[in-house]
């Protein structure tokens, strides 16, 4: 399967809130929907379940128009929220039901999730009465219910303590596993690293990044080296390549061990490797530079993860 | 459809496994039932002279206690002062009042003293038709001081006559001499007809008040706890608030129906207590039970699905009863004209009212029921009605989709009607 999204747009009133937004995830991968509050991730998001149409656009899957109610679509909102007043099962089954599944297949299916979950002791429970991460267990073994090819998970690791996090993690793994179409979107850069092949970054209603995660990394990469002295901090180091190596390279980034150096013109890595060697400097490590997830990020939708 | 059913079914639940409902259900029902049931029970001696119409049978029972050979002890015992000589006949004036024991003292003093003790009540004569009713508490029903005050002027007004030389007799039997007549109704009886009427218009009321707030809560609330993001992404909103308020309308029918139905019931079975006094209050016609049923369900629809689109327009379930006042209000002018015009219900704001749709359920169900309505009239007004209702449904699946997914401050319908366009 193969989910496609092209050129959304979307206004409020005289407000156009997504300018354009063009991204596609296929089965067996997990695509990161990154950005900033207000970037546009969550109307994206609603768009895609149809909670509102666009003002412009389409999204297919597998060439034709998506309809998330015949696909039957695990979706986890960002804000979350079940009955409180009913117990855990009560609710799942009626989730169960509302999405097409028969009552013997649904009770299948609750008491697997609640045990995957290692939530089944609190089957008959009151949601309210169970614990803030374990009432999120118990939304995301509704969201995977009825087995939905695709996936659309809205912050699943807000609120979690690291054990729970692990659990999610390796539920979501599995899924990614069996082939199934995961839309991800979360401000945890850790967690988009660990799981997702493709990103997409909006900022202001614009997807300024989209691809392959190790592909951008590349890109982002390219041209780019990362330097580190025994014994000087990233302020120290920055001076003296200024000092001396103007010529080969500028700083591009300066942190607290290492500096981000940026190659200038025809300049390659083994020129300023020789030049390092040269100065009979004690170099701590000198490389290819591969920013993090976070630098990405933060290049592409300001200063702020 | 299946969603459809999904939802009527779970929203059901919700009512029927509440306690708070079910205990109200059958609380009440017990409460109408007992007060149909009991008091021809329980008030048997007493009941008539309540209630009237028995008036014959207390008169006979109270006569036989007043003889000496049929001493009554539970008869009340009544004290008599005439100290200044007024009446020349005391045992003649107290035989008047039958059924009690009297006892003659010779100064208010005496009297109050008497009272004071236990006596049941006592009279001081301070003059031709004036006299002091004495009584140590006073109850609600207590009948003594209007019994003697008849005796009292008929007494006086008997002695006046004697004394212009009239017969008291004749003048008496002149006096009871009346018309009899027959009635011929052609169309309604509204005197008859009246008080089911304004029972039946009162149950709607409080069905629409009461679930219309029921079924606003019920969607703030999953708007509140968030469930309605995962809801309308699962289901067609259609679904989901035809579903909320075809529950609230069955739950509504039900538990007015075993309320009302109880009643009936427990007036089949105690009608012959209350001597059928209570016909027109259960004796209702099929035809105005058609009437009710089609527009008082038409109606509660329609505000059902107005307290639900208002449900969806606001976040916090104590913001429901501020933005609910318009439509409370609409629902409460159109019970004010109904309640007002079940007097004269062919009256032309009767007439106005019963086409329009947010008032149509009341007005056209009162003329039904009270007055003369042609059948095309009828018809007229429950296509309007049923019109109505069905674009509200619609409006209101359009206007549940997108308030639920609007938190903050209440929306206002008009500003979701300008949103509603944009999308």
């Amino acid at each position: 399967m193969k989910l496609e999204v092209k050129n959304l747009h979307k206004s409020f009133g005289e407000t156009e809130v997504l300018h354009g937004i063009s991204f596609s995830v296929e089965s067996g991968r997990a695509l990161g929907l990154l950005g900033r509050n207000g970037a546009g991730k969550t109307t994206t998001i609603r768009i895609l379940m149809q909670v509102f149409g666009a003002n412009e656009g389409t999204v297919l899957l597998d060439g034709v128009p998506f309809s998330p109610k015949k696909i039957g679509i695990g979706y986890l909102p960002e804000e979350r929220g079940l009955y409180p007043k009913k117990t855990v099962t009560e609710q799942l089954m009626y989730l169960a039901a509302l999405r097409g599944m028969k009552r013997t297949e649904a009770a299948k299916a609750v008491k697997h999730w609640l045990e995957r979950m290692g939530v089944e002791d609190y089957a008959s429970r009151k949601l309210e009465t169970l614990s803030k991460g374990n009432q999120q267990k118990v939304q995301l073994a509704a969201t995977l219910l009825h087995d939905p090819p695709v996936i659309i998970l809205d912050e699943p690791f807000s609120g979690l303590d690291p054990v729970n996090s692990q659990v999610l993690k390796d539920v979501i793994r599995e899924q990614i596993e069996k082939e199934k179409l995961v839309i991800f979107s979360s401000h945890q850069m850790g967690y988009v690293e660990e799981f997702c092949h493709d990103i997409v970054i909006m900022n202001h209603g614009n997807a300024v990044l989209a691809g392959d995660l190790r592909e951008l990394k590349k890109t982002f990469g390219h041209g780019r080296l990362v330097l580190s002295l025994n014994g000087k901090s990233g302020e120290e180091t920055e001076t003296l390549v200024r000092e001396r190596y103007a010529g080969l390279v500028v700083p591009d980034g300066i942190h607290a061990d290492h500096v981000v150096l940026k190659m200038i013109g025809e300049t390659k890595k083994t020129d300023v490797f020789r030049a390092l060697a040269q100065a009979d400097l004690d170099v701590e490590s000198f490389g290819d530079y591969r920013p993090s997830l976070n630098d990405i990020f933060v290049e592409s939708a300001g200063d702020e993860a | 459809m299946k969603q459809f059913l999904n939802v009527l079914k779970f929203e059901l639940g919700n009512y029927f496994k509440s306690r708070s409902f079910m205990v109200t259900t059958v609380l009440l029902a017990l409460v109408v039932a007992a007060a149909v049931a009991l008091p021809p029970v329980f008030m048997k001696g007493s009941f008539s002279d309540v209630f009237g119409g028995g008036k014959e049978s207390s008169k006979e029972t109270a006569e036989s206690s007043s003889g000496a050979d049929n001493y009554d002890p539970d008869a009340a015992l009544l004290g008599i002062a005439d100290p200044e000589g007024f009446v020349s006949d005391l045992a003649g004036l107290t035989d008047r009042m039958p059924g009690y024991q009297w006892k003659v003292f010779d100064s208010a003093d005496e009297l109050e003293q008497f009272v004071e003790a236990g006596g049941d009540g006592g009279f001081l004569l301070t003059g031709k038709f004036t006299y002091t009713y004495v009584v140590r508490d006073r109850s609600l029903l207590d009948s003594l001081d209007s019994e003697f005050s008849e005796i009292y002027t008929s007494y006086w007004q008997e002695k006046e006559l004697e004394e212009a030389g009239i017969a008291a007799s004749k003048v008496q039997e002149i006096l009871n001499q009346s018309s009899i007549s027959t009635m011929q109704i052609l169309g309604k009886d509204g005197a008859s007809n009246y008080w089911y009427t304004y029972i039946l218009v009162f149950v709607l009321y409080f069905l629409v008040i009461f679930y219309g707030q029921m079924i606003a809560t019920s969607i703030t609330s999953e708007k509140s706890n968030r469930a309605i993001e995962v809801l309308v992404t699962t289901v067609d909103s259609t679904s989901l608030i035809f579903g909320k308020v075809i529950a609230g309308a069955i739950s509504g029918i039900f538990q007015a129906g075993v309320i009302l139905g109880s009643g009936l019931i427990a007036y089949h079975f105690c009608g012959a207590g209350w001597d059928y006094r209570l016909d027109f209050l259960f004796h209702i016609p099929a035809e105005v039970w058609a009437a009710f049923i089609v527009f008082g369900l038409l109606s509660y629809l329609l505000y059902a699905f107005l307290f639900g689109m208002l449900g969806a327009l606001v976040s916090k379930t104590e913001d429901i009863s501020k933005s609910a006042t318009p439509v409370t209000m609409v629902f409460v002018v159109s019970f004010i004209i109904t309640m007002t015009g079940m007097n004269e219900s062919d009256m032309l704001l009767m007439k106005v009212a019963s086409f329009i749709p947010f008032t149509s359920g009341n007005a056209m169900f009162a003329r039904i029921a009270l007055g003369s309505v042609s059948p095309v009239e009828v018809v007229v007004s429950a296509v309007l009605l049923a019109a109505t209702v069905v674009f509200l449904g619609w409006l209101a699946a359009k206007i549940f989709r997108f308030g639920t997914l609007m938190y903050g401050n209440p929306i206002k319908f008009t500003q979701a009607l300008k949103k509603l366009r944009e999308q």
